[in-house]
């Protein structure tokens, strides 16, 4: 492939497509001074490595990319490489406005994106809660730029609509990959572990099955049947488990009020709270709350 | 008709059972929690989560598997994991989590303790190892390390005296999860006074004793609601997990040992004396009516084989590590005994009975150019199983063994009992799908219903067949093998602790 470089507002082929904020190819053959310093940006960045070895700083961390790799950068990063300089090599990258500034959320459900909006609000938690920027091995991110370029360019009939398609794949590619790369497949026990520190961390959040299966790397279906055949309880009630029993805590320190108790521990509403609290344990909140207090 | 409940408070999850009253098994559920590790050596529990996880299992295994048959539940009886200990204060608040049997923290605190002349009598008159698990240790590593919580606890209990007390609204502890303590006289049955003073606590910061029959009260109104119990519900205290596996494991009478392999494992007898050994290698806990279990613990069980799945075994699909487990066995059958002379020290999370060495490492040793990924494989359950018999052997200094009877998960895969039954060469029975505490906690609950006159009766009602014979000529490879196994276990101990050292060192 010939280089190229795409720039909103400059680029006649993007004039459909004001999300994209840039597109490029490069091939580095000589290292300039400060050809690559530290940004950071409002952008969603990808790069793809198609030739040479690239030392990068993501994020504060120390990567090394090799062909076949791929960088995701979130809006708000900052990324450059070491000492400033672009190393030798071939990469290809692409810019994407977000709606928002993250970690607002809403970063890729643009109108532009064909996804459904349990879709994108999934595919962008696991994005945001993705600590590890650097994806192994990603051939098929190099083919979809490759396409997409190639629509850009010839703008053949039906090139908007899949243009547009060739980045929500891009998306789903990228979440995928990363939903595989943070886990084994072999450990369920570690995986769960794992799993149930991030919704501890984020007990106030409205879990849905599609995000947790997705935080460990596994389709709806073959994740229900995991947690249950492990826990014995299907995903939602084994949250449900988490948040009682955080609950139960916060009403033995009786120094919070009941409402505040139910919105932090994930409950729609006090009376949420209430009644879930009841079927269990047969008492009310306050009731319980009361048999927990201190002796007189 | 009228049915018991057992409730095990496990090490990674609550098990529920319904016995009918002649002990046929009517149903089982299990609901998990997790165990935190926040520092290398810490393993925690959250009393609230294993709370909360027994009352949902128990709830839901009620409404759907034992009102729909009209079953009418007479009396909960309860077991647990031995050694944890959950600091409250005045109020009954759990002062943080549980800390369960397999931390570590109180390494240095066990250490001194066990090589001093206190240490020998303090094991001798309550039974239990100097060692990390023990909650003597961890009471006191508590007093050294973290006075502020120390200071603030009103009583330091065991999750199952916690979980009652929600249930009830008392302290109690049995005799044999006290037993498992380190501070509790196993001769005299009270308090021991020497423990008691090294932990620097006295008896009213633990709850009141009481025998493994003795009913703790009422369930709480509220709970009798929400569960649809009547209230002349009878609560049962009921004994530890390792007490009940034995008394539900058919070895009840002379010459008879259990196995019991999970994740971790322990080779127990029962009899009315303690093995006094001069090594402090075994542990002897009350069972009741003085009746005492006496074994060897080791930390490096199925779990080691689980880690060996994980890292060399084929996935087909993901997480499915019992295909691959199931593989690595097939694989495994296609050598022969002794693994063509490729030995394994399974040490990987140190190892108690009978070497109780926390450095201790895992080896493979002997390899030679003819050695094939069936030999590792081979070589790592006998291993295992070597360790398993290193306990064995121990014990039969103290006693005579004739046959033995094996469970949990990992003893009682086939070509593991057949192994054990061979290495031991001993004849080895063992029940299908069988949940031995589970019937040992339903024993109890029926000797105090009036079911069974007596614990002696009511343990010679559990008897199995012997379905695994010794194959001679494997025991002879098997032995040759062993007295290597045996001595680079303990001939490697310098080695062991400075290899421990630097590990360390590397890992911060």
């Amino acid at each position: 492939m010939n280089q190229f470089h795409l720039q909103q507002e400059h680029s006649k082929e993007l004039q459909l497509f004001e999300h994209i904020a840039e597109f490029a190819l490069k091939k580095n053959n000589t290292i300039h001074l400060n050809s690559f310093p530290t940004e950071v940006t409002e952008c969603l960045r990808i790069y793809y490595i198609m030739d040479g070895k690239f030392n990068w700083i993501i994020n504060q961390q120390h990567h090394i990319l090799y062909p076949g790799d791929a960088a995701l950068i979130l809006p708000g990063q900052n990324f450059g490489a070491e000492n400033n300089v672009l190393d030798i090599g071939t990469l290809s990258w692409l810019h994407i406005y977000v709606d928002k500034p993250a970690p607002a959320g809403r970063m890729i459900s643009g109108k532009w994106s064909s996804l459904t909006k349990s879709e994108n609000l999934t595919i962008e938690k696991i994005l945001l809660l993705n600590n590890a920027p650097v994806l192994l091995k990603l051939k098929e991110a190099g083919l979809i730029l490759q396409d997409l370029h190639t629509e850009l360019v010839n703008q053949e009939i039906g090139y908007a609509t899949r243009v547009n398609h060739l980045l929500d794949q891009l998306f789903i590619l990228i979440t995928r990959q990363l939903t595989r790369q943070n886990n084994s497949g072999r450990d369920f026990p570690q995986t769960f572990m794992k799993l149930e520190q991030r919704l501890r961390k984020n007990l106030a959040h409205q879990w849905t099955v599609e995000e947790m299966a997705a935080l460990v790397g596994l389709g709806t279906t073959a994740f229900n049947e995991k947690v249950k055949n492990y826990s014995g309880f299907s995903p939602l009630n084994y949250l449900i488990n988490i948040r009682i029993s955080e609950a139960i805590k916060f009403l033995k320190k009786q120094d919070m009020n009941i409402t505040d108790i139910a919105l932090d521990t994930g409950f729609y509403s006090s009376q949420h709270f209430s009644t879930t609290f009841k079927k269990l344990t047969g008492y009310t909140p306050s009731e319980f709350r009361k048999i927990n207090s201190p002796k007189k | 008709m009228n049915c018991i409940i057992t409730i095990e408070l496990g090490t990674n999850a609550v098990r529920v059972c319904a016995f009918d009253l002649q002990a046929n098994v009517i149903g089982y559920v299990k609901g998990s929690y997790p165990t935190f590790h926040a520092e290398p050596d810490y393993s925690e529990q959250d009393p609230e989560q294993i709370f909360i996880t027994m009352l949902y299992v128990l709830k839901n295994f009620l409404t759907e598997k034992i009102y729909p048959k009209k079953y009418k539940v007479d009396c909960i009886c309860f077991s647990a994991s031995m050694h944890s200990v959950l600091a409250i204060d005045k109020n009954g608040v759990p002062l943080g989590n549980a800390i369960t049997w397999s931390d570590n923290r109180g390494k240095k605190e066990a250490e001194k303790l066990k090589s001093s002349s206190l240490g020998k009598k303090i094991y001798t008159a309550t039974g239990t190892p100097i060692h990390p698990m023990s909650p003597l240790i961890k009471i006191t590593w508590l007093k050294n390390n973290d006075k502020e919580k120390f200071k603030k606890t009103y009583k330091f209990l065991s999750i199952k005296s916690y979980i009652i007390q929600q249930l009830t609204g008392e302290y109690f502890i049995d005799y044999s999860l006290a037993s498992a303590t380190g501070l509790l006289n196993i001769h005299t049955k009270n308090w021991e006074a020497d423990a008691l003073q090294y932990a620097g606590i006295t008896a009213d910061k633990l709850p009141d004793l009481a025998p493994v029959f003795h009913s703790p009260g009422k369930l709480r109104k509220e709970y009798q609601t929400s569960l649809g119990l009547s209230a002349g519900l009878k609560i049962i205290i009921g004994s530890s997990d390792g007490c009940l596996a034995t008394l539900g494991g058919a070895v009840w009478g002379e010459g008879k040992a259990t196995i019991t392999i999970e994740d971790s494992g322990a080779v127990r007898v029962v009899g009315k004396k303690v093995i006094q050994d001069e090594k402090q290698r075994f542990f002897n806990y009350l069972l009741a009516e003085n009746y005492y279990v006496s074994g060897g613990p080791t930390n490096n069980g199925g779990l080691i084989f689980e880690w060996f799945a994980k890292q060399f075994g084929d996935f087909k699909s993901l997480f499915d590590i019992d295909y691959s487990i199931e593989n690595l066995i097939n694989d495994a059958s296609k050598v022969t005994a002794g693994s063509n002379g490729l030995l394994f020290l399974p040490y990987l999370l140190g190892e108690r009975a009978p070497i109780w060495n926390a450095n201790a490492k895992g080896a493979y040793f002997g390899l030679n150019i003819n050695h094939e990924r069936q030999h590792f494989i081979r070589a790592t359950i006998e291993g295992i199983l070597y360790q398993i018999y290193s306990i064995g052997k121990t014990l039969e200094e103290h006693r005579t063994i004739n046959s033995l009877s094996a469970n949990g998960t990992f003893a009682s895969i086939p070509f593991c009992t057949q192994m054990i039954a061979d290495i031991f060469n001993k004849p080895v029975n063992i029940r299908k799908n069988s949940d031995s505490i589970g019937l040992g906690a339903f024993l109890l609950s029926a000797i105090e219903m009036g079911i069974y006159k007596n614990i002696d009766e009511a343990a010679r009602t559990v008897v199995l067949p012997d379905t695994y014979k010794p194959e001679k000529q494997n025991h002879n490879i098997y032995i040759k093998y062993f007295k290597i196994f045996e001595r680079l276990s303990t001939k490697l101990f310098e080695d062991f602790e400075e290899i421990s050292n630097l590990q360390r060192m590397e890992n911060g």
